[in-house]
């Protein structure tokens, strides 16, 4: 990029076709792009909740060593992590059926997966709304096979809220184990069993250690998303159970309180960049994706 | 004998359980708001009492759904126009460029993706509301192509990485300029990326939610702003009409890629 610059300094010694970009000036309007709108933005944010209403760490101290928000910080993970282990546990086995199925069965189930990643999360959220609300069809299920007498809270607390994230992480959770298991050597599980190993110890020994890199790698980001999850929580979940991102959102819409909203969103915004590095080290950037 | 679908025994029943009650409660939600949408109780109930098309006259005639549906379409496709020609130009930039700090540049570029979208959101507001964007198309549309550039510099830059140049280079040797020999040449041995790159920018703007929830005035919103606004005050049918055309939007993009992809194959 330098030797651009001189060029335009010597001005029209320089022959027209000296004057063409390098690679790396094509790649500024992007960059300025997202100094102007996405760094600048988000480092103003976070000086504001050193600075308002006055200068100091007092947001931070607020925020840390008040009860009502440690109970939203530790909503906000407990939200997560029982989501990430029911999506683990009910993704495992389907990621490892999609891996071996009949490919024309696979793909159907794939078409699903796409359609539910793909579909409208408003959409998918009302949806939930509806079937889970008192009156809706779980509980008038549930009522009529005799299971139960009086409608389930399923809407408006963590059922509800566990139920429509899990929904929605379920994909993030599938397709990179498929990847993994997809890549293991049936050679290896067959090997097991010339050894002596029955099926039991062959799953716990040999195909769940190789597919951990894939659990691994699915469970950090479906927690990382759920962490920062706004629009799901705020419509399947209580009052009683907040998480971080509506907490955000409040300071700044109904409370007006930027010095405030600016701390709570560094807090997210550290947790998420320190869980992001931890997958760079370990996993690298090629299972991100996906909306 | 655990990777072979034919060798599993009993243990096939059971994935193969797990995996079709999996699927059955991914497709539920998407199928039930459909059907409730032609269901004529305002209660929703299921089964509905009967069968009926009021809801989409109702939302067909409210001006306020079909101006939020224009505003999204509109910033959808200005997202995607420019997000498709600002990562076509930045993946060349990276992919073909031998400069410091590529990786790091690179990883900047994807960070709007992993960084909580309320983050960004509120981050944009408290900018808007200083320099009067809030509100406006612009608005709308910077912060959409915030969020969507990521997705086309993924996109393009794995396709550009699947390129052999040497063929770049031949049509330069053969008397292209290079410029002609990307239009020529590159490009459409590209397109298959352009083009995820053309969908994934239009629906991420076009679902987008959390920052257009902050974006949004009294007189300018998008289809999901309106989606949102309504919930928050009933359960109404004309949400689940307009959910499912939403969702309707959603099959026709994804045939349109299966199509796409075939004809790229074959």
């Amino acid at each position: 990029m330098l030797s651009r610059t001189d060029a335009r300094a010597e001005g029209s010694k320089i022959p027209a076709h000296r004057l063409r970009f390098t690679d790396f000036d094509l790649t500024l309007p992007a960059l300025g792009l997202l100094v102007l709108f996405f760094v600048v933005p988000v480092a103003i944010l976070l000086a504001r909740s050193v600075s308002e209403p006055v200068p100091g760490l007092g947001n931070y101290a607020e925020l840390l060593g008040s009860s009502t928000y440690l109970r939203i910080f530790a909503n906000t993970f407990i939200v997560s992590g029982l989501v990430t282990l029911v999506s683990l546990l009910i993704g495992f086995p389907v990621a490892w059926a999609l891996a071996i199925m009949p490919s024309r069965l696979a793909s159907v189930v794939f078409a699903i997966l796409l359609l539910s990643m793909w579909t409208n999360l408003l959409a998918r959220t009302y949806a939930w709304m509806v079937l889970l609300q008192r009156t809706g069809v779980i509980n008038k299920l549930l009522i009529g096979l005799g299971l139960i007498d009086k409608p389930l809270p399923l809407v408006n607390n963590l059922t509800g809220v566990t139920i429509g994230m899990t929904y929605i992480m379920l994909p993030f959770i599938i397709l990179p184990l498929y990847g993994v298991i997809r890549k293991i050597d049936p050679a290896v599980l067959q090997a097991a069993a010339l050894c002596g190993a029955n099926r039991w110890q062959a799953l716990v020994r040999v195909l769940l250690p190789l597919a951990i890199p894939g659990m691994a790698a699915g469970a950090l980001m479906a927690f990382v998303m759920s962490l920062g999850y706004f629009v799901t929580p705020a419509l399947l979940g209580g009052t009683a159970n907040m998480m971080l991102a509506e907490l955000i959102a409040q300071f700044v819409q109904s409370l007006v309180n930027w010095g405030m909203g600016g701390a709570a969103a560094l807090v997210l915004l550290v947790v998420t960049l320190a869980l992001y590095a931890v997958q760079l080290r370990f996993f690298g950037t090629d299972r991100m994706g996906g909306r | 004998m655990l990777l072979n679908f034919d060798r599993l025994g009993r243990w096939k029943l059971v994935l193969l359980g797990i995996t079709l009650l999996t699927a059955a409660f991914l497709l539920l939600p998407i199928l039930f708001i459909a059907a409730l949408s032609f269901g004529s109780s305002q209660w929703l109930i299921f089964p509905p009492p009967g069968w009926t098309l009021k809801w989409y006259q109702e939302l067909f005639a409210d001006p306020r759904w079909l101006e939020s549906a224009w505003t999204s379409f509109q910033i959808a496709i200005i997202v995607t126009v420019l997000s498709v020609l600002l990562g076509l130009v930045t993946s060349f930039g990276l992919t073909r460029g031998r400069f410091m700090f590529r990786e790091a540049l690179k990883a900047l570029f994807l960070t709007p993706m992993i960084l909580p979208v309320v983050v960004l959101a509120v981050a944009l507001y408290a900018f808007f509301l200083q320099i009067g964007l809030n509100g406006t198309l612009t608005g709308f549309v910077i912060s959409h192509l915030v969020l969507a550039l990521p997705f086309s510099i993924l996109s393009i830059t794995s396709a550009l990485e699947g390129f052999d140049k040497s063929i770049e280079d031949a049509a330069v040797l053969c008397g292209a300029s290079p410029f002609e020999a990307k239009i020529r040449v590159t490009l459409p041995a590209i397109s298959h990326g352009i083009f995820s790159a053309a969908i994934f920018s239009f629906l991420t703007s076009w679902d987008e939610v959390v920052v257009a929830i902050f974006m949004a005035s009294p007189t300018l919103q998008t289809l999901p702003v309106k989606v949102w606004a309504t919930l928050r005050q009933d359960l109404t049918p004309v949400v689940a009409a307009a959910s499912t055309l939403l969702i309707l939007l959603t099959v026709l993009l994804m045939v349109l890629v299966a199509i796409v992809r075939k004809g790229l194959k074959s």
